[in-house]
Protein backbone atom coordinates (compact mmCIF):
# COMPACT_ATOMS: atom_id res chain seq x y z
CA UNK A 1 0.00 0.00 0.00
CA UNK A 2 2.86 2.35 0.87
CA UNK A 3 4.53 1.71 -2.28
CA UNK A 4 1.02 2.63 -4.14
CA UNK A 5 1.01 5.55 -2.71
CA UNK A 6 4.63 6.42 -3.52
CA UNK A 7 3.89 5.40 -7.44
CA UNK A 8 1.33 7.82 -7.31
CA UNK A 9 3.30 10.53 -5.77
CA UNK A 10 5.96 9.68 -8.25
CA UNK A 11 3.11 10.04 -10.85
CA UNK A 12 2.34 13.43 -9.95
CA UNK A 13 5.38 14.49 -9.93
CA UNK A 14 6.47 13.73 -13.32
CA UNK A 15 2.83 15.14 -14.62
CA UNK A 16 4.00 18.22 -13.25
CA UNK A 17 7.52 17.89 -14.80
CA UNK A 18 5.90 17.08 -17.83
CA UNK A 19 3.96 20.27 -18.18
CA UNK A 20 6.83 22.89 -18.10
CA UNK A 21 9.80 21.17 -20.67
CA UNK A 22 9.96 23.50 -22.92
CA UNK A 23 12.78 23.11 -25.10
CA UNK A 24 14.33 19.17 -24.94
CA UNK A 25 16.54 17.46 -22.21
CA UNK A 26 18.07 20.78 -20.09
CA UNK A 27 15.00 21.67 -19.37
CA UNK A 28 13.92 18.78 -17.26
CA UNK A 29 17.31 18.32 -15.47
CA UNK A 30 16.97 21.85 -14.02
CA UNK A 31 13.99 21.21 -12.92
CA UNK A 32 14.73 17.66 -11.32
CA UNK A 33 17.62 19.51 -10.31
CA UNK A 34 15.19 21.87 -7.86
CA UNK A 35 12.76 19.12 -7.24
CA UNK A 36 15.13 16.09 -5.74
CA UNK A 37 18.35 17.61 -5.05
CA UNK A 38 17.43 20.80 -3.22
CA UNK A 39 13.79 20.23 -1.93
CA UNK A 40 13.61 16.41 -1.31
CA UNK A 41 16.96 15.62 -1.09
CA UNK A 42 16.70 12.09 -2.31
CA UNK A 43 19.74 12.35 -5.41
CA UNK A 44 22.77 14.08 -5.14
CA UNK A 45 23.81 16.13 -7.75
CA UNK A 46 26.26 13.97 -9.40
CA UNK A 47 24.07 11.23 -9.11
CA UNK A 48 21.65 13.45 -11.15
CA UNK A 49 24.54 14.31 -13.76
CA UNK A 50 25.50 10.49 -13.81
CA UNK A 51 22.27 9.77 -15.01
CA UNK A 52 21.57 12.75 -17.26
CA UNK A 53 25.09 11.61 -18.56
CA UNK A 54 23.85 7.89 -19.40
CA UNK A 55 20.41 9.26 -20.98
CA UNK A 56 22.13 11.55 -23.27
CA UNK A 57 24.22 8.79 -25.03
CA UNK A 58 21.60 6.43 -25.18
CA UNK A 59 19.21 6.68 -28.18
CA UNK A 60 16.06 7.77 -27.89
CA UNK A 61 14.58 11.08 -26.20
CA UNK A 62 16.66 12.40 -24.03
CA UNK A 63 13.23 13.40 -21.14
CA UNK A 64 11.99 9.35 -21.44
CA UNK A 65 15.66 8.46 -20.74
CA UNK A 66 15.83 10.12 -17.91
CA UNK A 67 12.33 9.56 -16.80
CA UNK A 68 13.24 5.95 -16.66
CA UNK A 69 16.33 6.03 -15.28
CA UNK A 70 15.21 8.06 -12.43
CA UNK A 71 11.91 6.38 -11.97
CA UNK A 72 14.03 3.05 -11.72
CA UNK A 73 16.67 4.12 -9.69
CA UNK A 74 13.38 5.35 -7.20
CA UNK A 75 10.66 2.22 -7.43
CA UNK A 76 12.58 -0.33 -10.00
CA UNK A 77 10.81 -0.95 -13.45
CA UNK A 78 7.37 -0.05 -12.51
CA UNK A 79 8.38 3.14 -11.08
CA UNK A 80 10.17 3.51 -14.46
CA UNK A 81 7.24 3.24 -16.75
CA UNK A 82 5.36 5.52 -14.58
CA UNK A 83 7.54 8.22 -14.54
CA UNK A 84 7.19 7.78 -18.44
CA UNK A 85 3.53 8.47 -18.51
CA UNK A 86 3.45 11.05 -16.39
CA UNK A 87 5.64 12.86 -18.68
CA UNK A 88 4.22 12.26 -21.62
CA UNK A 89 0.65 12.83 -20.97
CA UNK A 90 0.53 16.56 -21.30
CA UNK A 91 2.04 16.51 -24.25
CA UNK A 92 -0.25 13.78 -25.96
CA UNK A 93 -3.24 15.63 -24.88
CA UNK A 94 -2.03 19.20 -25.64
CA UNK A 95 -0.60 17.50 -29.18
CA UNK A 96 -3.89 15.75 -30.07
CA UNK A 97 -5.99 18.95 -29.76
CA UNK A 98 -3.58 20.95 -31.68
CA UNK A 99 -3.50 17.86 -34.18
CA UNK A 100 -7.80 17.32 -34.12
CA UNK A 101 -7.90 21.51 -35.10
CA UNK A 102 -4.81 22.03 -37.25
CA UNK A 103 -6.92 21.88 -40.55
CA UNK A 104 -8.92 25.01 -39.42
CA UNK A 105 -5.66 26.73 -37.75
CA UNK A 106 -4.05 25.97 -41.12
CA UNK A 107 -6.99 27.88 -42.86
CA UNK A 108 -7.53 30.51 -41.03
CA UNK A 109 -5.41 33.82 -42.87
CA UNK A 110 -4.23 35.20 -39.33
CA UNK A 111 -2.85 32.24 -37.89
CA UNK A 112 -1.57 30.93 -42.19
CA UNK A 113 0.60 34.48 -41.41
CA UNK A 114 1.92 33.31 -37.95
CA UNK A 115 2.86 30.54 -38.85
CA UNK A 116 4.75 32.11 -41.83
CA UNK A 117 6.86 33.80 -39.03
CA UNK A 118 7.45 30.94 -36.92
CA UNK A 119 8.31 28.74 -39.88
CA UNK A 120 10.97 30.94 -40.42
CA UNK A 121 12.25 30.43 -36.93
CA UNK A 122 12.74 26.88 -37.21
CA UNK A 123 15.77 26.57 -39.34
CA UNK A 124 18.09 28.77 -36.69
CA UNK A 125 16.58 27.10 -34.03
CA UNK A 126 17.71 23.73 -35.11
CA UNK A 127 21.13 25.50 -36.54
CA UNK A 128 21.78 26.44 -33.05
CA UNK A 129 21.47 23.22 -31.77
CA UNK A 130 24.24 22.04 -34.26
CA UNK A 131 26.34 25.18 -33.39
CA UNK A 132 25.97 23.47 -29.61
CA UNK A 133 27.06 19.93 -31.07
CA UNK A 134 29.85 21.77 -32.77
CA UNK A 135 32.11 21.23 -29.88
CA UNK A 136 31.77 17.53 -29.20
CA UNK A 137 31.90 16.65 -32.57
CA UNK A 138 35.56 16.76 -33.74
CA UNK A 139 37.40 14.81 -31.48
CA UNK A 140 40.02 13.64 -34.09
CA UNK A 141 40.28 14.92 -37.19
CA UNK A 142 38.79 12.19 -39.92
CA UNK A 143 36.04 13.36 -37.84
CA UNK A 144 35.14 16.00 -40.27
CA UNK A 145 35.42 13.49 -43.33
CA UNK A 146 32.65 11.46 -41.50
CA UNK A 147 30.47 14.28 -41.29
CA UNK A 148 30.78 15.85 -45.22
CA UNK A 149 30.82 12.15 -46.17
CA UNK A 150 27.43 11.22 -44.41
CA UNK A 151 26.63 14.91 -45.20
CA UNK A 152 26.89 14.24 -49.27
CA UNK A 153 25.35 10.55 -48.64
CA UNK A 154 22.47 12.68 -47.17
CA UNK A 155 21.61 15.25 -49.50
CA UNK A 156 22.50 13.42 -52.59
CA UNK A 157 22.09 9.92 -52.39
CA UNK A 158 19.03 10.33 -49.63
CA UNK A 159 20.73 7.86 -47.61
CA UNK A 160 18.48 6.81 -44.82
CA UNK A 161 19.54 7.87 -41.45
CA UNK A 162 19.59 5.01 -40.47
CA UNK A 163 22.55 3.86 -41.94
CA UNK A 164 24.17 6.94 -41.40
CA UNK A 165 24.30 6.49 -38.18
CA UNK A 166 25.54 2.97 -38.22
CA UNK A 167 27.89 4.08 -40.71
CA UNK A 168 29.12 6.92 -37.86
CA UNK A 169 29.27 4.34 -35.25
CA UNK A 170 31.00 2.12 -37.44
CA UNK A 171 33.95 4.96 -38.81
CA UNK A 172 34.07 6.02 -34.69
CA UNK A 173 35.77 2.53 -34.06
CA UNK A 174 37.75 2.43 -36.89
CA UNK A 175 39.42 5.96 -35.76
CA UNK A 176 39.91 5.27 -32.39
CA UNK A 177 41.58 1.55 -33.35
CA UNK A 178 43.54 3.69 -35.29
CA UNK A 179 44.48 6.46 -32.72
CA UNK A 180 45.32 4.35 -30.05
CA UNK A 181 47.64 2.07 -32.00
CA UNK A 182 49.40 5.00 -33.04
CA UNK A 183 49.37 6.25 -29.68
CA UNK A 184 50.87 3.24 -28.55
CA UNK A 185 53.95 2.64 -31.01
CA UNK A 186 54.73 6.11 -29.57
CA UNK B 1 -1.76 -2.21 -40.61
CA UNK B 2 -1.01 2.09 -40.18
CA UNK B 3 -0.76 1.32 -36.82
CA UNK B 4 1.67 -1.08 -37.35
CA UNK B 5 3.74 1.17 -39.82
CA UNK B 6 3.60 3.95 -37.12
CA UNK B 7 4.66 1.77 -34.91
CA UNK B 8 7.92 0.70 -36.81
CA UNK B 9 8.56 4.36 -38.42
CA UNK B 10 8.62 5.87 -35.04
CA UNK B 11 10.55 2.68 -33.32
CA UNK B 12 13.12 3.25 -36.28
CA UNK B 13 13.51 7.01 -35.48
CA UNK B 14 14.13 6.37 -31.50
CA UNK B 15 16.39 3.64 -31.88
CA UNK B 16 18.89 5.71 -34.17
CA UNK B 17 18.19 9.29 -32.64
CA UNK B 18 19.85 10.96 -29.87
CA UNK B 19 17.64 13.59 -28.70
CA UNK B 20 16.01 16.73 -29.19
CA UNK B 21 16.47 18.33 -32.41
CA UNK B 22 18.37 15.64 -33.62
CA UNK B 23 15.83 13.03 -34.02
CA UNK B 24 14.06 15.85 -37.23
CA UNK B 25 16.11 14.75 -40.02
CA UNK B 26 14.89 11.29 -39.36
CA UNK B 27 11.59 12.35 -38.42
CA UNK B 28 11.13 14.85 -41.48
CA UNK B 29 12.27 11.54 -44.14
CA UNK B 30 10.22 8.91 -42.24
CA UNK B 31 7.04 11.35 -43.05
CA UNK B 32 7.67 12.65 -46.40
CA UNK B 33 8.71 9.21 -47.72
CA UNK B 34 5.38 7.37 -46.27
CA UNK B 35 3.22 10.71 -47.59
CA UNK B 36 2.40 11.53 -44.27
CA UNK B 37 2.87 14.67 -43.87
CA UNK B 38 4.38 17.24 -46.63
CA UNK B 39 7.79 19.35 -45.83
CA UNK B 40 5.70 22.85 -45.12
CA UNK B 41 3.69 20.49 -42.20
CA UNK B 42 6.85 19.08 -41.15
CA UNK B 43 8.33 22.55 -40.57
CA UNK B 44 4.95 23.35 -38.63
CA UNK B 45 5.00 20.37 -36.56
CA UNK B 46 8.82 21.15 -35.50
CA UNK B 47 7.27 24.75 -34.40
CA UNK B 48 4.21 23.59 -32.68
CA UNK B 49 6.47 21.01 -31.20
CA UNK B 50 9.07 23.15 -29.84
CA UNK B 51 6.12 26.07 -28.23
CA UNK B 52 4.43 22.89 -26.20
CA UNK B 53 6.06 21.07 -23.35
CA UNK B 54 7.02 17.54 -23.80
CA UNK B 55 10.12 15.64 -26.01
CA UNK B 56 9.97 16.90 -28.93
CA UNK B 57 9.91 13.11 -30.54
CA UNK B 58 6.86 12.76 -28.36
CA UNK B 59 5.03 15.54 -29.92
CA UNK B 60 5.69 14.70 -33.35
CA UNK B 61 4.59 11.08 -32.93
CA UNK B 62 1.40 12.36 -31.53
CA UNK B 63 0.96 14.58 -34.23
CA UNK B 64 1.86 12.30 -37.17
CA UNK B 65 0.25 9.34 -35.27
CA UNK B 66 -3.48 11.64 -35.30
CA UNK B 67 -3.45 13.11 -38.38
CA UNK B 68 -2.73 9.66 -40.09
CA UNK B 69 -4.45 7.07 -37.80
CA UNK B 70 -6.51 8.99 -34.86
CA UNK B 71 -5.21 8.13 -31.81
CA UNK B 72 -4.87 4.92 -31.66
CA UNK B 73 -2.01 6.15 -34.36
CA UNK B 74 -0.73 8.92 -31.89
CA UNK B 75 -0.35 5.81 -29.22
CA UNK B 76 1.37 3.58 -31.55
CA UNK B 77 3.87 5.75 -32.76
CA UNK B 78 4.64 7.39 -28.95
CA UNK B 79 5.22 3.15 -28.57
CA UNK B 80 7.61 2.81 -30.98
CA UNK B 81 9.68 6.40 -30.22
CA UNK B 82 9.82 5.65 -26.72
CA UNK B 83 10.89 1.83 -27.15
CA UNK B 84 14.26 2.73 -26.64
CA UNK B 85 13.65 4.22 -22.99
CA UNK B 86 11.38 1.25 -22.23
CA UNK B 87 14.24 -0.91 -23.41
CA UNK B 88 17.46 0.14 -23.89
CA UNK B 89 17.05 2.36 -21.26
CA UNK B 90 16.18 0.03 -18.66
CA UNK B 91 19.12 -2.28 -18.91
CA UNK B 92 21.37 0.45 -18.41
CA UNK B 93 19.96 1.43 -15.52
CA UNK B 94 20.79 -2.15 -14.35
CA UNK B 95 23.58 -1.95 -15.42
CA UNK B 96 24.18 2.02 -14.78
CA UNK B 97 28.04 2.35 -13.38
CA UNK B 98 29.05 -0.93 -15.74
CA UNK B 99 27.35 1.19 -19.30
CA UNK B 100 29.05 4.75 -18.59
CA UNK B 101 32.84 3.32 -18.95
CA UNK B 102 31.73 1.11 -22.12
CA UNK B 103 34.76 2.16 -24.09
CA UNK B 104 33.20 0.17 -27.34
CA UNK B 105 30.03 2.66 -26.91
CA UNK B 106 32.29 5.94 -26.36
CA UNK B 107 34.04 5.02 -29.68
CA UNK B 108 30.80 4.43 -31.40
CA UNK B 109 29.95 7.84 -30.32
CA UNK B 110 32.76 9.65 -31.74
CA UNK B 111 31.45 8.88 -34.88
CA UNK B 112 28.04 9.25 -34.93
CA UNK B 113 28.09 12.39 -33.40
CA UNK B 114 30.05 13.96 -36.48
CA UNK B 115 27.19 11.56 -38.25
CA UNK B 116 24.46 13.50 -36.40
CA UNK B 117 25.99 16.91 -36.84
CA UNK B 118 25.70 16.34 -40.50
CA UNK B 119 22.33 15.30 -40.57
CA UNK B 120 20.95 18.68 -38.27
CA UNK B 121 22.75 20.52 -41.45
CA UNK B 122 21.28 18.56 -44.13
CA UNK B 123 17.70 19.28 -42.70
CA UNK B 124 18.80 22.99 -42.42
CA UNK B 125 19.54 22.85 -45.83
CA UNK B 126 16.20 21.25 -47.35
CA UNK B 127 13.94 22.75 -44.91
CA UNK B 128 15.17 26.39 -46.58
CA UNK B 129 13.32 26.10 -50.15
CA UNK B 130 9.73 25.75 -48.27
CA UNK B 131 10.57 28.24 -44.81
CA UNK B 132 11.55 30.73 -47.07
CA UNK B 133 9.73 31.10 -50.21
CA UNK B 134 6.58 31.57 -51.39
CA UNK B 135 4.15 31.62 -54.12
CA UNK B 136 5.77 34.28 -55.88
CA UNK B 137 9.47 33.41 -55.13
CA UNK B 138 12.19 34.34 -52.25
CA UNK B 139 10.44 35.71 -49.29
CA UNK B 140 12.63 38.59 -48.33
CA UNK B 141 10.76 38.87 -44.75
CA UNK B 142 11.14 35.54 -43.90
CA UNK B 143 14.90 35.50 -44.77
CA UNK B 144 14.89 38.71 -42.31
CA UNK B 145 12.76 37.12 -39.81
CA UNK B 146 15.61 34.01 -39.70
CA UNK B 147 18.30 36.01 -39.60
CA UNK B 148 17.14 37.57 -37.05
CA UNK B 149 16.41 35.30 -34.96
CA UNK B 150 19.83 33.53 -35.25
CA UNK B 151 21.70 36.60 -33.57
CA UNK B 152 18.78 36.41 -31.03
CA UNK B 153 19.43 32.96 -30.52
CA UNK B 154 23.31 32.51 -30.71
CA UNK B 155 24.21 36.04 -29.82
CA UNK B 156 22.19 36.84 -26.62
CA UNK B 157 21.02 33.30 -26.01
CA UNK B 158 17.28 33.80 -25.87
CA UNK B 159 15.21 30.76 -25.23
CA UNK B 160 13.37 29.31 -27.89
CA UNK B 161 9.69 29.86 -26.92
CA UNK B 162 10.37 32.89 -26.68
CA UNK B 163 12.30 33.35 -30.28
CA UNK B 164 9.02 31.23 -31.84
CA UNK B 165 6.60 33.77 -30.11
CA UNK B 166 8.67 36.68 -31.22
CA UNK B 167 8.50 35.12 -34.96
CA UNK B 168 4.52 34.53 -34.89
CA UNK B 169 3.94 38.19 -33.76
CA UNK B 170 6.23 39.07 -36.58
CA UNK B 171 4.95 37.28 -39.40
CA UNK B 172 1.43 38.04 -38.20
CA UNK B 173 2.54 41.44 -38.41
CA UNK B 174 4.35 41.58 -41.75
CA UNK B 175 1.84 38.56 -43.56
CA UNK B 176 -1.77 38.86 -42.07
CA UNK B 177 -1.27 43.43 -42.50
CA UNK B 178 1.73 45.15 -43.95
CA UNK B 179 1.92 43.11 -47.15
CA UNK B 180 -2.00 43.10 -48.01
CA UNK B 181 -2.40 46.68 -46.82
CA UNK B 182 0.41 47.36 -49.50
CA UNK B 183 -0.56 44.69 -52.76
Amino acid sequence: MKKMSEMLRLFLDFLKLGCFTFGGGWSIVAQMQRIYVEEKKSITEEELLDLTSVARSLPGTMIGNVAMLFGYRTLGILGGIVCILGIIVPPLFMLSVIALFYTAFHDNTWIAAAMSGVRAAVVPIILSAAVGMVKGAFKYSPCIFVMLMTLGLYLFLHINCVYLVLIGAVSGILITEFYERRGDRK
Amino acid sequence: MTYLQLFWSFLKIGFTSFGGLSMIPLISSEMLSHNWMTAEEVSDIVAIAEMTPGPLGVNCATFAGIRTAGFLGAVAANLGVLMPSLTLCLVAAVFFTKFKEDKLIQHMMIGVRPACLAMVIGVCLTLCPTNYTESSGVSIPAILIGILDTVLLLKFKISIPKVILLSAVLGLCVYGWVIPFYY
